[in-house]
């Protein structure tokens, strides 16, 4: 019998270091900026910024060339947004889409630095499967299911002037 | 332990402030328990181990659900048998059990806002007491906010009221769909209490 932990063990979840330099993430923070970011703040969800359908092909692009690349998979968009918080800012679980089609979900790290605690988890059952901490240039590739839910972790006061920027892309088979 | 004092003296007056309250029905009783008694209630709690829980909406050190020590589960009984007779004819809810955990929020620990309304549970009335802290805490407040609803969905929210968690302070407020509150960040110091809901 397979146990659904083995079934979401089976699917790919990794963390691909340095694939962006903080001269290009700090370009497109700057054209992120200048489309401008919506406030989300229906507390009881989430508390951040976010721009939809940022218009960065190229760098689309490259994601879904890497993701191909660790899948094996041949993978075209199926959206993107680009998300800011700052310090109190969060993304809660119940508000994460479920996913039953088995889309690879890309989340880039465009932060300016690293800020500790500012995590982005994968939760099945309340218990983390999956963990992308705060690493700029680094980016994630996991394949969802139905079973898991994403989180961004709650970003301290403490660190106040806190600025944390991950372009969320998800592909669909081809 | 649990001992009413003039506070609670007058029932029509303290039901129609917590009709009143905004943004949702709540009550602030500061000096709940008598000064001579804080040494012993801090002393039944010594024993009962607390450790960390963390999730997406919740960083924090706590009891188990259920209570380690006979001490905290008789403390749990008096405070139902003290309080939920004058709570049921204050806020027209009946209740008659009250479940009880203590909370240890250190630096860095906060729980995002939620409504405690949760189908099946059967939670009417919510409580939060405060302890005195060895360490006072920076933050830590007690926030709760007003919501707007449209079909059933909460399409707005916004800060409405802030509470101090002052030592001795008792807050009780309503459980329902939205009331949607949060423990602010703890920034400094230690913020201890004990808190839970009322049952039917």
């Amino acid at each position: 019998m397979t146990t659904l932990d083995e079934l979401f063990a089976s699917r790919i979840a990794t963390v691909v270091p340095e694939v962006v330099g903080p001269t290009l993430a700090a370009e497109v923070r700057s054209r992120l900026d200048r489309a401008g970011y919506t406030r989300y703040a229906l507390l009881d969800r989430g508390s951040y910024d976010v721009a939809l359908a940022p218009d960065e092909p190229a760098l689309a692009a490259a994601l879904a060339g890497l993701a191909h690349q660790v899948t094996g998979r041949s993978l075209v968009l199926a959206d993107a947004r680009a998300l800011r918080l700052g310090a109190g800012d969060y993304l809660l679980a119940h508000h994460d889409r479920v996913h039953d089609d088995h889309l690879v979900e890309l989340i880039l790290d465009l932060s300016p630095a690293g800020v500790p605690g500012a995590d982005v988890h994968y939760r099945r059952h309340g218990k983390v499967v999956f963990q992308l901490a705060s690493r700029p240039g680094a980016v994630s590739v996991v394949e969802r299911g139905p079973e898991t839910a994403c989180h961004h972790a709650y970003v301290s006061k403490r660190h106040l002037g806190a600025c944390v920027v991950r372009l969320v892309v998800r592909l669909r088979d081809a | 332990m649990w001992h009413l004092g003039p506070a609670w003296s007058d029932e029509p007056a303290l039901a129609e402030a917590w009709r009143a309250a905004a943004p949702f029905p709540h009550l602030v009783f500061d000096d709940f328990v008598p000064q001579a008694a804080l040494p012993v209630l801090l002393a039944t709690l010594e024993d009962e181990p607390v450790e960390r829980y963390e999730g997406d909406i919740f960083a924090f050190e706590a009891s188990a659900p259920e209570p380690a020590t006979d001490e905290l589960r008789a403390l749990r009984g008096s405070f139902a048998a003290v309080l939920a007779p004058p709570l049921s004819r204050i806020t027209a809810k009946p209740v008659r059990r009250a479940d009880m955990r203590a909370y240890a929020y250190r630096v860095g620990h906060y729980l995002l806002p939620h409504s405690d309304d949760q189908a099946g549970l059967g939670r009417a009335l919510a409580f939060a007491y405060y302890l005195p802290s060895p360490e006072p805490p920076a933050g830590g407040e007690l926030e709760l906010f007003r919501c707007a609803v449209e079909r059933g969905e909460i399409v707005a929210t916004e800060s409405a009221r802030l509470i101090e968690p002052r030592p001795n302070r008792l807050v009780v407020f309503d459980v329902s769909d939205v009331s949607l509150h949060q423990v602010r960040e703890v920034l400094g110091g230690l913020r201890i209490s004990l808190a839970g809901w009322f049952y039917a």
